[in-house]
């Protein structure tokens, strides 16, 4: 390879780089605010760098809320329903991309309407059949209704469309194999990345989700980390230090998560498998 | 079921918000002293997510607590619900108590058919902070500054000159105090007793006059309360004056300006003003699975004088009980405050507060009426342009189907 | 036993997330769409409902606030969603192409402020975007430096929240931030499914670097832009999130930081009306159809290749 660069290649690099840090610059700030105490937040300029003050943010935390035990829920709730979305999203949007069946166009319209209401205004039906249900304060409650993902199926309905060819299962098919196995040992395998893609963004929503544990969760102990961060607000008196140790703490597991997941996704495919 | 008294294992819900719940969790030991059996479980949640989990909750009439905090903002419209139990009836008859309690409390939980929907747990004597060393700088006194609201301005003017500090934060809370002063009887902040809009009346008009002048003559910093600018110029001499609940000076001394403590006195509001700002009360849903003892513990949080003193010294919430006001922590110096008697002050401030009569649209009304000061602040819209079209807007939403 | 059955198949296949979405998905659907013609002050209980007919929508017809919230959110929409298109796509090409082993760490860097709680951003902008202090306005100031790029720039302060004017740009800033990384891995994912022998074949053929990214990677990508568009567009119209924490829920001076999902929000939860709150969210359905058909339209396939077939 070259070893001049160009100019014009110099300043993108210039330029990636720097957007990446501007990215990455509230969350910078996140992580220094965890560390000092809710004076030293509110003065100006704010802090810019690390104070001292993490652990006795945490201790202020534990003793408002139960944290650990919220954050014991949070990843309960988020893998299952993950899990749960990944599954029942690949099948649906396998059915949609792969078969052309009556009520389909229908169907679909259906599931995409539902993307289009706002979360907040099911409020209160959502309550009113977990109430039915009996699944008040209920884990479940979090993570049924969360595994039946309209954006999931549409996402997994568009990579299954444009990477895997009819030709592929037709032949399959002809091989004499059943439509589940064939869903299973031929489908299933080249959808890595869209897997991957849905699994990260299915976690982090279910994580960073809080109007469902409002309307569902009665006690603090069955909190999630957002609702129970949440709960030590109000503008008066919060204690801001603690509340942003508890972010930073709350985000550490999304940030793991997706340097596997990424590494799944996008080197899964050098391969290159998706053409059989 | 349970037989009245004796109940063995019983739990209570209480549902709160910061930092009420602090308040009711600090008054279990007390409850368990007289009532072992009978645990206290405190739901504590950001205080708007709870009051619109209340909201859910109320609409479908379950999954409701045995006591249910509500701030006064919202017990209008939480009282006229018909979720609410009549805490006058039998067997609680709540309204003998009435004349120990700061007098304008009761009328604010009462609901339009005459049911007394809650108990007061905390009021907010409205006050004004103001830099004791920013106003001696500029050779005025206090009481110049107090005299009238266009003195205020006028001494404003003087102590910006004097010292380059604002006079208010915000002009917007300017509007707030002078357009809740001067209420007929009767009347409401922005409806009347037939509910019909007040916005366009002399009271509004004066009070958006006021906040242009002081925003034209850039006696205000334009900030937002509770932001870090807001916290700043408290800290440092940004702003000469505040004007919020008494509770503020709490959260001064805590964390938001802790360094200039000696620095900062409290007075009654200009023009002999005297203002609630927020307020906690204690209600019982209708469907609570304890009401009984709901309301035994209510009484042990509202009519315990050692209770409410507690409350005031851990987190500044100001007693409703009269005879908690009644103790010698107010007739302590306040080392915050330079030494300042302020505690009694208030009390004597609290007695003069007016009850004022709520409407459902409050909440609505006041948006539509910052909506307007903006425009008028901002894109230089006249006065009474304004005022004419928030009333014209408040009276359309008056139609809604 | 096993199933061979294609037409059966899809059923099966849908059947979980069928039997979820029925419960959970079309009861609040149903309930939402029933509302929107009846008049309902939640607190009042389920008895207080009564039927008003077109009432509700007729009001919002003849509401201010309805039509701003409905401008903002269409101006915030295009403003936040369209650069976020514009970066990702160039970005997602550079990053496959130049960064082998650099490339997880930086698209981490990028998709970050999505995983970020809306808690933290809240404090986190509020302090970058103050008005003296903030980081932005120096950084701004900074750049006034600049000979030429400086004339373009504000050589004051710019005070972002509190004026009606910088509200809505603060707003897409932040929205754009949180999003772009997003986009970002999706094109990623998409661009790892184009063919490497399409590229050599061109390259064979003797195409440019630049040809092969107009004539190539653009179509293909082409899928994945009707989807990512597509989401920016749903997303942008319910815009709640950002707005409401930026304005601390008041929806900003003259409300002029108010999105519509914000004034439904309000309309439910502070002025009590759950009727008028769901005709508002119907309507703001019907815009979004018509933009996301339109979408669809600018996406079109207009030539069909076996292998990007859609199957709807």
């Amino acid at each position: 390879m070259s070893r001049n660069l160009p100019m014009s290649r110099l300043g993108a690099y210039l330029m990636v780089g720097l957007g990446a840090l501007i990215m990455l610059m509230p969350f910078y700030f996140m992580f220094v605010f965890a560390t000092h105490t809710r004076s030293d937040i509110f003065r100006l300029p704010p802090p810019l760098m690390f104070g001292g003050d993490f652990f006795d943010n945490v201790a202020i935390l534990t003793i408002h809320i139960p944290f650990w035990k919220n954050l014991g829920w949070s990843f309960y709730v988020a893998s299952i329903s993950t899990a749960l979305t990944l599954l029942f999203s690949a099948m649906g949007g396998y059915a949609f991309a792969m078969f052309d069946f009556r009520g389909k166009a229908a169907l679909f319209a259906l599931v995409m309407g539902t993307m289009l209401i706002p979360p907040f205004l099911g409020m209160i039906p959502t309550f009113m059949i977990m109430d039915l249900l009996g699944w008040i304060d209920e884990p479940r409650a979090l993570y049924l209704p969360g595994a039946a993902s309209a954006f999931g199926i549409f996402l997994m309905r568009q990579f299954i469309t444009a990477s895997i060819p009819k030709t592929l299962v037709e032949a399959a098919r002809m091989d004499g194999c059943s439509e589940f196995s064939i869903f299973l040992k031929v489908v299933l395998p080249l959808l890595g990345p869209a897997l991957g893609t849905l699994g990260l963004i299915s976690f982090i929503a279910s994580w960073n989700n809080f109007i469902g544990p409002l309307v569902v969760m009665r006690s603090a102990e069955h909190y999630t980390l957002p609702l129970a961060l949440r709960s030590m607000q109000s503008p008066m008196n919060a204690e801001w230090g603690a509340i942003m140790a508890g972010s930073a703490i709350a985000v550490l597991p999304l940030l793991i998560l997706f340097m596997l997941a990424s590494r799944r996704m996008i080197d899964g495919l050098t391969a290159g498998a998706v053409r059989g | 079921m349970f037989l009245s008294g004796a109940a063995y294992g019983a739990t209570l819900n209480v549902a709160a918000y910061p930092a009420v719940d602090e308040i009711v969790r600090a008054a279990i030991p007390a409850w368990k002293l007289t009532h072992p059996d009978v645990d206290v479980v405190v739901v504590s949640r950001e205080f708007n997510d709870h009051h619109s989990a209340m909201t859910t909750a109320l609409a479908t009439r379950s999954h409701l607590p045995d006591i249910m905090v509500v701030e006064v903002g919202f017990l209008g419209r939480f009282a006229n619900s018909g979720g609410l139990i009549d805490l006058a009836q039998a067997p609680y008859y709540a309204k003998q108590y009435q004349s120990r309690f700061v007098a304008y409390t009761f009328p604010q939980a009462t609901a339009k058919n005459g049911a007394l929907t809650g108990l007061p747990g905390d009021i907010g004597p409205g006050t004004l902070f103001y830099r004791h060393d920013l106003l001696q700088r500029s050779g005025v006194s206090i009481e110049q500054l107090t005299a009238s609201w266009d003195s205020f301005v006028a001494i404003g003017k003087k102590i910006k000159a004097a010292t380059g500090a604002y006079l208010v934060a915000d002009a917007r809370n300017l509007k707030d105090v002078i357009i809740r002063s001067d209420l007929k009887s009767g009347e409401g902040i922005y409806f009347d007793a037939q509910g019909r809009v007040l916005v366009n009346t002399p009271r509004f008009q004066r009070a958006f006059a006021l906040a242009r002048q002081i925003r034209r003559e850039r006696l205000d910093g334009n900030v937002q309360d509770w932001t870090s600018e807001w916290s700043e110029s408290l800290r440092s001499g940004g702003v000469a004056t505040q004007m919020m609940g008494a509770w503020l000076g709490g959260h001064l001394a805590n964390w938001l300006a802790p360094e200039t403590k000696g620095l900062w006195r409290a007075s009654e509001l200009p023009e002999h003003t005297n203002i609630a700002w927020g307020g906690t009360f204690y209600t019982i849903p209708t469907k609570a699975a304890q009401p009984k003892l709901a309301f035994e513990f209510i009484k042990m949080l509202t009519l315990n004088r050692e209770r409410q003193l507690a409350a005031f010294r851990a987190q500044d919430a100001f007693p409703a009980l009269l005879e908690a006001q009644d103790d010698s922590f107010f007739d302590q110096p306040v080392a915050f405050l330079g030494g300042q008697l302020a505690r009694k002050q208030w009390r004597d401030e609290a007695a003069k507060i007016s009850a004022v009569p709520v409407n459902k649209l409050d909440f609505i009304a006041m948006e539509i009426v910052n909506t307007a000061l903006d425009k008028v602040l901002n894109d230089d819209m006249p006065i009474p342009a304004a005022l004419a079209e928030a009333s014209r807007f408040l009276e359309y939403r008056l139609r809604k189907p | 036993m096993k199933l061979h059955n294609t037409t059966l198949a899809p059923y099966l296949f849908l059947s979980p997330f069928l039997l979820l979405f029925a419960v959970f998905g079309i009861f609040p659907l149903v309930f939402s769409f029933y509302l929107a013609f009846q008049s309902w002050d939640p607190i009042q209980g389920i008895d207080a409902m009564y039927y008003v007919g077109l009432g509700n929508f007729r009001f919002n017809l003849g509401d201010d606030w309805f039509w701003k919230s409905l401008y903002n959110t269409l101006w915030l929409a295009l403003a936040a969603g369209i650069p976020q298109h514009l970066v990702a796509i160039p970005l997602a090409c550079f990053l496959q192409q130049h960064f082998k082993r650099m490339r997880n760490a930086l698209v981490g860097m990028y998709f970050l402020p999505y995983i970020t709680s809306t808690v933290a951003i809240a404090i986190m902008f509020s302090a970058l975007l103050s008005t003296d202090y903030g980081a932005i306005n120096l950084l701004l100031r900074t750049l006034a430096e600049v000979p030429l790029l400086g004339q373009l720039l504000p050589n004051h302060n710019i005070d972002w929240l509190n004026r009606p004017e910088n509200i809505k740009p603060a707003v897409a800033l932040v929205v754009f931030w949180r999003y772009v990384g997003f986009n970002t891995v999706l094109y990623l994912a998409a661009l790892q499914s184009i063919p490497k022998e399409l590229y050599e074949a061109a390259t064979m053929d003797g195409a440019s670097a630049r040809q092969q990214f107009w004539k190539i990677t653009l179509p293909q990508l082409k899928p994945m832009m009707l989807f990512g568009v597509t989401l920016s567009v749903i997303g942008g119209l319910q815009l709640f999130e950002e707005p409401f924490i930026l304005t601390n829920g008041t929806g900003g001076s003259d409300k002029a930081g108010m999105t519509t999902a914000m004034y439904m929000f309000k309309t439910a939860f502070e002025f009590n009306d759950f009727g008028i709150a769901s005709a508002i969210s119907w309507m703001l359905f019907a815009v979004i159809v018509v933009l996301t058909l339109i979408t669809r339209f600018a996406f079109r396939e207009r030539q069909s290749p076996p292998r990007l077939e859609q199957a709807a």
